[in-house]
């Protein structure tokens, strides 16, 4: 039953955003600038579990995979990534927030984002966090120009400061924009790990794997050759 | 060593099979790049029903648990993400082999007599490739499964008399749902790999018992030494092994590269709707088929009538079998005929740019080149009876060249 | 003609060395592409997780014990008073193991309470002889005279301390294993992690 009502609540978000698709086309995305490695996937997951993690849900990643993933000791993991309540270091990372409260407090349950950026684009990700205005007229008093209508308000209004549509400042932003940017591109960061954890593993064995079949490539190109110096073309 | 060779000979037919299709079996000397992908194509198939067979020890067949037994594979079982991706990168593999297998068979005449039948086996072998990928790209069930479910099951209804009960009976009930992914697993998982492999076995018998064509279109069989060998042949063993065994290790490396460093290819290879679960209330922007199936796609949105466009389709995809006879040349190879090589670069090159086409948004803007593109290809096989009669052809060699 | 023959040789001879190596390495290639699909099969993250089992110890006065289902197997949390703790000196004697040489216990339970904290017992309660789930038997003198408390074996009469250490002349081998376990932080539940690798159930 509640999976019904998860699936319908998320058809009716998912529904609203095939009007967003319409409207992405005019917005240019701006570009997501991280390095993918460990120290900004850390920075990133903090940052999510502080700011995002409360509503959002990543569940298929779970608190235990940070440590050989990231880099990042058990403990750690516990005191700044493991914050919603009844969290478990071998579960996955899920937001208590009841799909039924979000119904009331949203009018759509928040999507889990695992594989947000897989879907999306990091650069999409990117810009929606930079693309949240003021906007009286919506019932939250928060709208987005990359996904016009969204029930999400800007919750890193603190920290990057509030704007109307048109782009001009109502109110500073409390970090300057670099700040903002490196911020932003963290959680994207994260996020595009959360959609791919793998992504680590492929780039550590590339190297040896491409290394051995060029070995193999090699030697079995000699071994042809070896052959072949019978056949007259 | 050699006593169990012995012992097990007198059981079975063992040497007398390496003998016939191994060293025994005489190929031409002169094959070039095109003729690596048959034996690529197998070595894909190799990967697949072993990549497969791991992934459906974790695969759930259920509309509810399908999408997150996928994920739990990603990102729970240990190399999971691997063995995935392996079958992802695989399928593509697959058709980039086949269809330059099957453009090789174009540009050398291999449909032509004594190789009909060879021909033919390969041809369904191509389609039930198809069958295959569509079976396996529903059972993800992430949303563009879900969608590309809906439309090609949509579209067996259209067949007149029997669509509706067919449709309902791929479905399994009224919509897409458990019944859906069950039977497709079903057909996935044993029917068509069987079939695909029984194939496979009948094209290699068919081939060994014909022989391999080559570039230049020549029987080799023609010109024998005195005790039968032919001279423009060499044993598949150890010449063709060890070709192979090099041809697979470059293309291992290229499958390597994909599957470390682009997965997905940009969308390509996975498309990136289907990284969001099946929701019936949404359709997404765009329901394009994978890269291998969006030609047909194309020719499918050029025709605006529903019933003309699904009989055009099947023209499209039935037309090649007849090829073998519509081709009334005495020459085999293109490398002799000037004309019908321009023939066989128009077909290659619609089908790439209906291809091209198919994985763009609808536009109508698009429809124009398309309805070009399906003329000019179904042009190469109404035309070949009568160009193939009276196209001037060149001087064919009685020896193959290089 | 010489000059041909050795050339011929040296072909053969390289041929079959080439052979050999590329052989070689495609094997050693194949062997390392096997290792990801087995491992595979492996029990993945979602079972350890499923396998991790938080109990609820709150309610355990001092003498109350609770048997839960941990991976189709018993395990038993006993909340020993000081008398229960000071049988196990008594017991030494009489005991195959009382020094846990079996490393039928992780390192941190490596003491004669066989546990994290002395009154706090988690155990496997399966016999070691054969599997059955043994009797917990607490009370003095309940078994046979002279019985301080701990743990008898319906099935083939073995008999445990109440730590799970196993009696002299009694069929079962081993003591009863501990599995691997913490506090919550609050102490008011025991999350069972997983066997402890080198212990032998039954």
């Amino acid at each position: 039953m509640r999976h019904i009502v998860r699936c319908a609540v998320a058809g009716m978000a998912l529904s609203i955003s095939v009007l967003a698709d319409a409207a992405n086309a005019a917005v240019t995305l701006e570009h997501a600038h991280y390095r993918f490695d460990a120290a900004t996937l850390a920075r990133g997951a903090k940052l999510y579990a502080e700011h995002c993690l409360s509503c959002h849900s990543v569940r298929y990643v779970r608190y235990s995979r940070l440590v050989p993933d990231l880099g990042m000791t058990k403990s750690t993991v516990e005191q700044t990534v493991m914050l919603p309540a009844g969290a478990s270091f071998d579960r996955g990372m899920i937001s208590v927030m009841k799909p039924v409260d979000a119904k009331r407090w949203f009018g759509t349950a928040p999507p889990d984002l695992s594989l947000e950026v897989r879907y999306r684009g990091a650069d999409w990700v990117y810009t929606y966090l930079h693309s949240f205005y003021w906007d009286p007229q919506r019932p939250s008093g928060w709208n987005n120009r990359l996904f016009p209508n969204v029930a999400m308000p800007d919750v890193l209004a603190h920290l990057g400061g509030i704007q109307d549509r048109q782009g001009h400042t109502l109110v500073a932003s409390a970090l300057t924009p670099a700040e903002f940017d490196r911020m932003t591109a963290d959680i994207t960061a994260w996020l595009r790990y959360t959609s791919d954890p793998s992504k680590i593993k492929r780039m550590a064995l590339g190297p040896y794997v491409i290394g051995f079949l060029v070995l193999f490539a090699v030697l079995a190109y000699l071994l042809k050759r070896a052959y072949w110096r019978d056949v007259e073309r | 060593m050699h006593n169990f060779y012995n012992w097990v000979d007198r059981r079975f037919p063992f040497k007398e099979i390496v003998h016939e299709h191994l060293t025994g079996y005489y190929a031409p000397k002169n094959f070039n790049f095109l003729y690596y992908f048959g034996s690529m194509a197998l070595l894909v198939l190799l990967i697949q029903i072993l990549s497969g067979i791991f992934l459906l020890s974790h695969y759930h067949a259920s509309a509810t648990q399908a999408f997150d037994s996928i994920q739990s594979i990603m990102y729970d079982v240990k190399w999971g993400w691997l063995i995935r991706y392996l079958h992802t990168t695989g399928v593509s593999f697959f058709f980039i082999a086949i269809y330059l297998h099957m453009l090789r068979g174009y540009l050398y005449g291999s449909f032509r007599s004594p190789r009909e039948l060879l021909w033919i086996v390969g041809y369904t072998i191509y389609l039930a490739l198809m069958a295959e990928a569509y079976f396996g790209y529903v059972l993800p069930y992430g949303n563009m499964s879900y969608w590309g479910a809906e439309v090609i099951t949509s579209i067996i209804g259209a067949i007149p008399y029997v669509g509706h009960w067919l449709s309902a009976l791929a479905r399994g009930g009224l919509g897409i749902g458990d019944a859906t992914l069950n039977r497709f697993m079903a057909f996935h998982v044993v029917l068509v790999p069987l079939i695909l492999i029984g194939l496979v076995v009948l094209h290699v018998l068919a081939l060994h018992r014909v022989g391999s064509n080559n570039p230049d279109g020549i029987e080799i069989n023609d010109y024998r030494r005195s005790d039968g060998r032919p001279w423009d042949g060499i044993p598949f063993h150890p010449y063709y092994t060890v070709k192979d065994t090099f041809g697979a290790a470059v293309f291992l490396l290229l499958f390597a590269l994909v599957v470390i460093y682009a997965p997905t290819m940009h969308g390509l290879f996975i498309d990136t709707a289907n990284f969001t679960p099946a929701n019936p209330l949404h359709t997404p922007a765009d329901v394009t088929p994978a890269w291998y199936l969006s030609p047909y796609y194309a020719m499918l949105r050029a025709i605006p009538n529903k019933a003309a466009g699904i009989g055009m389709l099947a023209l499209a995809i039935a037309i090649p079998y007849a090829v073998p006879w519509l081709d009334r040349n005495p020459v085999r190879s293109s490398r002799y005929r000037p004309v019908y090589l321009g023939m066989v670069i128009i077909l290659a090159g619609s089908f790439l740019g209906l291809g091209w086409i198919g994985m763009q948004p609808a536009a109508p803007a698009l429809l124009p080149p398309a309805r070009i593109l399906l003329g000019l290809y179904l042009a190469f096989f109404a035309l070949l009876p009568v160009v193939s009669h009276f196209e001037p052809t060149r001087a064919v060699p009685q020896r193959v060249t290089a | 003609m010489n000059g041909k023959k050795d050339i011929e040789s040296v072909n053969s001879d390289k041929r079959e060395f080439l052979t050999v190596v590329t052989t070689a390495v495609g094997l050693a290639g194949a062997g390392l592409v096997s290792v990801p699909f087995v491992k595979s099969l492996e029990p993945d993250a979602a079972v350890k997780a499923a396998s991790v089992v938080t109990v609820d110890i709150s309610q355990l006065k001092p003498g109350m014990h609770l048997t839960i289902s941990w991976q189709d197997k018993p395990v038993i949390i006993v909340h020993r008073t000081p008398e229960m703790l000071a049988t196990l000196k008594e017991t030494i004697p009489e005991l195959r193991d009382p020094d846990n040489h079996a490393p039928q216990q992780p390192p941190y339970c490596d003491n004669p309470y066989r546990s994290r904290k002395p009154e706090w017992l988690v155990m496997a309660r399966v016999c070691t002889h054969l599997c059955c789930t043994p009797l917990f038997e607490p009370n003095k003198g309940s078994v046979a005279p002279g019985w301080l408390g701990g743990f008898h074996c319906p099935c083939h009469g073995s008999l445990y301390d109440l730590s799970g250490r196993v009696f002299k002349n009694v069929p079962a081998p081993r003591n009863m294993a501990i599995p691997e376990y913490e506090f919550t932080d609050d102490h008011k539940a025991v999350k069972i992690t997983g066997m402890w690798p080198k212990a032998k159930l039954c």
